[in-house]
């Protein structure tokens, strides 16, 4: 089942209208920025030329004018990029299934980004938006854009820097998991600092109530570091099928993802290097590719239930 | 002299680590062996609720359902070894898949409520007990790496300890599941 944005008649109908409205906010944006760049033009002029204070006062009339421009367009672009959201994102979405729904200004909260366990550090600034609830036959998941950072202070000679650093970036998605389970098993991408890591707990000393979980599958044993707080139970849960599936999904990423499983839930982190579900300001909204990315990021985001095979509810789970 | 000392106190040291570790797998190995213990009694304890419910509805599984009674009670007797008590859960194993594939016919007990349980129970003590064994594998390969590597081959020699077998998957389960076979029962 594909999506064809071109012969969906309502969609192109609302990409039309969006189309109006994106190209006059283009076009003001355009403009403010002609002016302010032609008011900072005049001001280095007139001090090259020797005339600063006609300088200061001609460049300033135009760049204050830009800026007006720009402020007033501002709510504009915000409505547009919500309408974006909600109608041509929103429309896609309840095509591939009647019970998805997006809402632009909910998120996954820090609180439940941290109860994942994917990532230890605590995050000093938080980002969550562009909220995706629905059901895939029957089972319900939720997916959103977070953006978590934590910063370091350094001491210099003129004062303290800080510095913000990415915990994480892209999409957390989670989904109700088929079987039962009450511990947790946290599956990590192996970088060099996870398998030191996994290699001292396992031979040395172990910290935390987590141990390693030695996996038979030698592709998923390279790629991910396994946690585990009930060695049978993980097992339980990553069967040598499942292995199989979360490598496939693993190999249509670009970025390594991470994976954990508490209560009876599962959650799946995607690393990502771009801003999902923005509207284009400067690009067409009428050309295929700008949506297109969006709807194939809905697409495999909803195909995870199946390619996970979460809806085989023979476990003893409904 | 004092060099000496410290060095020997260092070999020993080193000597207590690779000991206690060497324990400390094989107390893991026994330990992941009651885990498929744990199971197994589980799915033991499912049988005599499946026997009433097949028995309610069927007349002609009689001998199966007979079959599977005998084995249970073999496997729940005291005195038998674990490798005859993992033989038993196979022929279990496969008894009742048979049974499930028989169970087809009989479109009443196929709606029963209480047997749909029976069903997904079954087939998740299945999944759990496949897991307790893959466990118990993992267990055994890190006991027999470290008792065959150098140093802990060391210690193995001195101690006596022996590698232990990996359990096998069962020939039911190596077995091509065939379609034809399935159907044509």
């Amino acid at each position: 089942m594909s999506f064809d944005i071109a012969n969906n008649v309502a969609l192109q109908q609302v990409l039309a209208t969006m189309e109006v409205e994106r190209k006059r906010i283009a076009g003001t944006q355009t403009k403010g920025y002609i002016f302010i760049a032609a008011g900072i033009l005049l001001c280095v002029l007139g001090f090259f030329l020797g005339f600063p204070i006609p300088g200061v006062i001609g460049g300033l009339i135009p760049l204050i004018y830009g800026g007006v421009l720009l402020f007033k367009i501002n709510d504009s672009l915000t409505a547009y990029q919500n309408a974006y959201k909600t109608n041509v994102i929103g429309a896609a979405l309840k095509f591939l299934d009647e019970s998805l729904s997006i809402n632009p200004y909910q998120g996954i909260e820090a609180s439940e980004f941290m109860y994942t366990q994917l990532f230890s550090n605590e995050p000093d600034r938080y980002k969550t938006e562009d909220l995706v609830t629905g059901c895939a036959d029957k089972t319900r998941f939720y997916f959103a854009e977070v953006h978590a950072e934590y910063k370091t202070v350094t001491q210099t000679k003129d004062g303290t820097r800080t510095e913000w650093h990415d915990i994480f970036r892209g999409i957390i998605f989670a989904a109700d998991f088929n079987k039962k389970f009450n511990g947790v098993t946290i599956v990590r991408p192996k970088d060099f600092g996870a398998a030191f890591g996994a290699w001292f707990s396992k031979n040395l000393f172990s910290f935390g109530s987590n141990d390693v979980i030695q996996l038979e599958n030698l592709d998923f044993d390279k790629t991910f570091v396994t946690y585990g707080s009930d060695q049978v139970e993980s097992r339980y849960i990553l069967t040598p099928a499942m292995m199989e599936r979360i490598l496939n999904l693993n190999h249509q990423t670009k970025y390594n993802i991470s994976l954990s499983f508490i209560e009876s839930r599962m959650y799946i982190a995607f690393p990502l290097n771009r801003n999902y579900f923005e509207a284009p300001v400067f690009k067409s909204l009428l050309s295929p590719e700008t949506v297109n990315e969006d709807i194939s990021t809905l697409k495999f985001m909803y195909d995870i239930v199946k390619e996970l095979d979460l809806n085989t509810r023979i476990w003893g789970k409904e | 002299m004092i060099i000496a000392l410290v060095i020997i106190g260092f070999i020993f040291l080193i000597g207590i680590f690779f000991y206690n570790s060497l324990i400390g797998k094989k107390n893991q190995v026994t330990n992941a062996f009651s885990a498929i213990d744990v199971m197994l009694k589980k799915r033991f304890d499912l049988i005599p609720n499946l026997v009433e419910v097949v028995k309610q509805y069927t007349t002609y599984e009689q001998g199966t359902l007979t079959k599977i009674v005998e084995l249970r009670s073999k496997a729940g007797s005291p005195n038998i070894s674990n490798a005859e008590k993992a033989d038993l859960d196979a022929q279990l194993s496969s008894s009742v898949k048979g049974l499930m594939v028989n169970i087809e016919n009989y479109p009443d007990l196929k709606a029963n409520t209480n047997f749909i349980n029976l069903q997904t129970t079954w087939t998740e003590s299945e999944e759990q007990i496949a897991a307790a064994r893959r466990t118990y594998n993992a267990s055994v390969t890190d006991y027999n790496n470290s008792i065959m590597m150098f140093p802990g081959s060391l210690f193995a020699g001195m101690l006596n300890f022996q590698p232990i077998a990996v359990l096998e998957t069962t020939a039911e389960e190596r077995k091509n599941i065939s379609a034809k076979e399935l159907f044509n029962n």
